[in-house]
């Protein structure tokens, strides 16, 4: 159950991103079975907005990552904090396939590896980044594995077990 | 007195001129006693470390892992001695013997016992101290030669320490010299056994820098940043193989204990002791020293390089020269 | 200390040197390959390359069913295997909604909290052997032997475990296990004086690591660093208070903080929670609950569509889980947030300007594991 603290921090952050991103989606989410507070949906952009906002806040970024459905990614980026009541925020925008977002690492410097895991899985690049080369893979690859169709998934029928 | 005093030596051999005998039979003691001691410290070593970190150490080879060190060195004879191709040949060929001359000619001055001395030089400390600058540059030079970039940190490290520790430890030797008025280290262990007293009472703080500088100067923990194995992986011998690296170990080893038999001969007494025979008293407080220097290898942690640095010059120093003012001022009054 | 900003960058590029810290090295934990750049002795610039332990896990999650993919979050973190395991299951009991009985969650708590304290004790004392000091290297795997026996007894592994199930755990533990763990409480209590004596107040060891590697909580918050790495800088936030889980809420523990921020803030933060471990072990024995230790599932569990993430505290910080499921027995993507991604990141803003040596004091202290990195 949400305390009185959370709750209160929930609705200044419905507020003021609601007042930055208006295209936004912005719902509250079930915590017990989801894992996070707020779910926040962006179509257009808004991804450095946020990012400032969170910052502000004092919000750490703990992760970004991607997911790829077939026709287009979903990028999410996973917001908590440690100095306040624990609030956990999603922030996803769908993008197409070959789109370039804007990479928010002038505002969250530890977004530079996370960005560059997530273009060398991918193959999304990001624009204004620092530093933009392969983290893992070999430097030398020419492919980005975590895509649905490289690999042994189900969508190129390689998967491995009868079981799955 | 002096091994070719005795009789029968200049008898049968006399024709080939004493001086050469005796530095026959001196060259035949050292090349016997070195190999010697190195191996037994070794072992010593691995098992005082091993007990240290609650294990045993070596048990496998003969009773308690007597026999380790035969079979290591047997081991280090058949491997390959690889010389990397970009190496400095010269340089690289001639650090090892140049480092392990200093180790032998130490052991010359050594009063093992009243009868049993190489030689009696008559700058008996300064021969062992000048020589060991020699091993500093040929330290120097392994790491130079080895066109490895960890080695060159190490002997650039070492070569900073070794020139920063040698003054301390002049300066902590001095009182004792001012005290016996010679450098003949014979007298100096006769010294104290005629009166009585060991000198480490005379001159405490001169023995704990003493100790100290010999510490920093044999590369032993903590002040073996110049092989630091977690930093850089083996410092300075870090491209020695086989025989080569064994001749580095066996210069080391050799060090602490000339190093170790200095201390004994300067504040314990040397030989003096009073039942057994004056050999067993030095060995054995030889040997007590340098399970104290291990002890210590095991118990601290590293210093860093400019803590070393600052250690040496703005604490050992002055409180050398205190002491040595302060002994000087109290000999001429007294 | 040479001040680095002062010095002009055309002055520091004809003097500077590149040094390859691994990927082969003694004191590196796991595959790392740290690129210096030096000026003489001083870092002007720290580049930590990773990739070399990387085996493809997030990629073999879409190729398995949830079942399959147990044995894998424990060789992500192998220190901490048992945490990742149960948080693991923890993620997918959320997205499916089932319910772990009180006994499991016990049994979770206490297996946790004994790879926390084997994890610690290779924390601090690799820190401890890359500042040259062998010995406690030794003694603390000494003491991390007998909970690998004690975790052997009732896994089966001694270092990478599949110990957790959905619903629960595999199998009860034993009365061995429980007379084992009450015998090795009571030894680890005596043996902290010992540690003490030895390093806590050495004073090379204060010396080496006082003032040496300061994190800022300003960076730490840029970062998304966690875990005892940001305990040592002020900032009390630990998952198992902030965000509770399991039967966390149940036990009393404290959050052990430091504020400088430094080498020696860290390794002592990491020191104090091996005590608060200990109690939450002693709490949870003393009020173990009798019961099952695992819930009924389906054989194949099916979760439906969406998406979670659960987040949990392992010996290096806040790791997570983010699954999202398409509502088939296989996974469609599962996201591991590994703590020592983020926390290796913040040596590149905090090295420079310090000696070589301080490096590997630092690397030790912030405690990472490369496959984890890696993945």
């Amino acid at each position: 159950m949400l305390t009185a603290g959370q709750k209160k921090l929930l609705v200044e952050l419905k507020s003021s991103l609601a007042e930055s991103v208006p295209e936004g989606q912005i719902s509250e989410s079930d915590y017990a079975a989801k894992g996070y507070h707020l779910d926040v949906r962006l179509q257009k952009g808004g991804v450095r907005r946020v990012a400032q906002i969170m910052l502000d806040r004092r919000f750490i970024l703990e992760t970004v990552t991607a997911v790829d459905f077939i026709d287009s990614f979903e990028l999410v980026y996973l917001y908590s904090t440690y100095y306040q009541q624990q609030v956990r925020l999603l922030v996803r925008i769908r993008i197409a396939k070959d789109a370039q977002p804007y990479s928010v690492s002038a505002i969250y410097p530890g977004a530079i590896w996370l960005e560059r895991e997530v273009y060398d899985f991918f193959g999304i690049r990001f624009q204004e980044h620092p530093d933009l080369k392969r983290i893992i893979n070999p430097d030398e690859a020419d492919y980005f594995p975590l895509l649905k169709n490289f690999g042994k998934t189900k969508f190129t029928d390689q998967i491995d077990d009868i079981l799955c | 007195m002096n091994i070719t005093q005795l009789p029968y030596i200049k008898d049968v051999y006399g024709f080939l001129g004493s001086d050469v005998m005796s530095g026959l039979v001196g060259l035949l003691i050292i090349a016997a006693l070195v190999p010697l001691n190195v191996a037994f410290l070794v072992l010593v070593e691995r098992k005082v470390a091993g007990h240290i970190q609650l294990r045993p150490g070596p048990m496998e080879v003969g009773p308690h892992g007597i026999l380790q060190t035969l079979i290591d060195a047997v081991k280090l004879l058949g491997k390959e001695m690889v010389t990397p191709s970009s190496t400095d040949k010269l340089l690289y060929w001639l650090s090892p013997i140049i480092v392990v001359a200093p180790a032998f000619v130490g052991f010359i001055p050594l009063p093992f016992s009243p009868l049993v001395q190489i030689k009696d030089v008559n700058v008996g400390f300064l021969l062992i101290f000048s020589f060991s600058s020699i091993g500093v540059i040929s330290i120097l030079m392994g790491g130079w030669a080895s066109n490895n970039k960890y080695s060159l940190i190490g002997a650039v490290r070492s070569v900073a320490q070794n020139v920063a520790y040698e003054i301390p430890l002049l300066l902590a030797t001095m009182p004792i010299i001012l005290m016996t008025n010679t450098f003949k280290l014979g007298e100096i262990a006769q010294a104290q056994a005629q009166s009585g007293l060991w000198f480490i009472f005379y001159q405490p703080i001169a023995a704990i820098i003493f100790f100290i500088a010999t510490t920093a100067e044999t590369n032993r923990a903590p002040f073996d940043l110049v092989e630091g194995e977690s930093e850089l992986v083996s410092g300075f011998h870090t491209e020695y193989t086989g025989m080569r690296f064994s001749l580095f170990f066996l210069a080391e080893y050799t060090n602490m204990v000339i190093a170790a038999a200095l201390f004994t001969t300067f504040f314990l007494g040397g030989w003096h002791g009073p039942v057994l025979p004056g050999a067993v008293w030095f060995f054995a407080k030889t040997y007590f020293l340098l399970f104290v220097v291990m002890w210590i290898r095991w118990t601290y942690p590293r210093i860093r390089f400019d803590q070393l640095m600052n250690f040496a010059w703005k604490i050992l120093i002055p409180i050398a020269l205190v002491n040595l003012f302060i002994t000087a001022i109290v000999l001429k009054v007294l | 200390m040479l001040n680095i900003k002062t010095i002009d960058d055309a002055t520091i590029s004809q003097r500077v040197y590149q040094l390859n810290l691994g990927p082969q090295h003694p004191s590196t934990h796991g595959v790392m390959h740290l690129l210096l750049t030096l000026d003489g002795e001083v870092v002007v610039k720290i580049e930590p390359i990773i990739g070399y332990s990387h085996r493809g896990h997030e990629k073999m999650a879409e190729n398995r069913i949830y079942e399959q993919f147990l044995p894998n979050p424990a060789r992500m973190d192998y220190l901490s295997g048992m945490i990742f395991n149960h948080g693991y299951c923890m993620a997918v009991e959320k997205l499916c909604g089932i319910e772990v009985p009180r006994r499991a969650e016990y049994i979770r708590v206490i297996t946790s909290e004994l790879n926390r304290i084997a994890s610690h004790f290779i924390g601090t004392m690799d820190y401890a052997m890359g500042l040259g000091a062998i010995t406690p290297f030794l003694w603390g795997w000494d003491d991390r032997e007998n909970i690998l026996d004690l975790l052997e007894m009732i896994s089966g592994s001694r270092l990478t475990y599949s110990y957790g199930r959905f619903g629960g755990v595999r199998n009860d533990i034993t009365k061995e296990f429980y007379d084992g763990t009450r015998k090795f409480i009571d030894r680890l209590r005596s043996r902290f004086w010992d540690y003490e004596n030895l390093i806590n107040q050495n004073v090379i060891f204060i010396k080496r690591s006082r003032d040496v590697g300061v994190i800022t909580t300003e960076d730490a918050l840029a970062f998304g660093v966690t875990g005892p790495t940001l305990r040592g800088s002020g900032v009390k936030y630990d998952v198992r208070k902030n965000e509770p889980y399991s039967a966390y809420p149940e036990f009393k523990f404290e959050i052990p903080t430091r504020k400088e921020g430094d080498c020696l803030a860290r390794y002592q933060v990491r020191m104090a929670e091996l005590e608060q471990s200990i109690n939450i072990i002693e709490q949870a024995l003393d009020h173990l609950p009798p019961g099952p230790v695992r819930a009924k599932v389906p054989r194949f569990v099916t979760p439906p569509e969406g998406d979670c993430y659960v987040t949990f505290e392992s010996a290096r910080g806040a790791a997570g889980f983010y699954i999202v499921s398409d509502g088939t027995r296989v996974p469609y993507r599962i996201k591991v947030r590994a703590p020592s991604f983020s926390n290796l990141f913040v040596l590149t803003k905090i090295c420079p300007g310090h000696f070589l040596a301080d490096i590997v004091a630092i690397f030790g202290s912030i405690d990472v594991t490369v496959p984890e990195i890696d993945r």
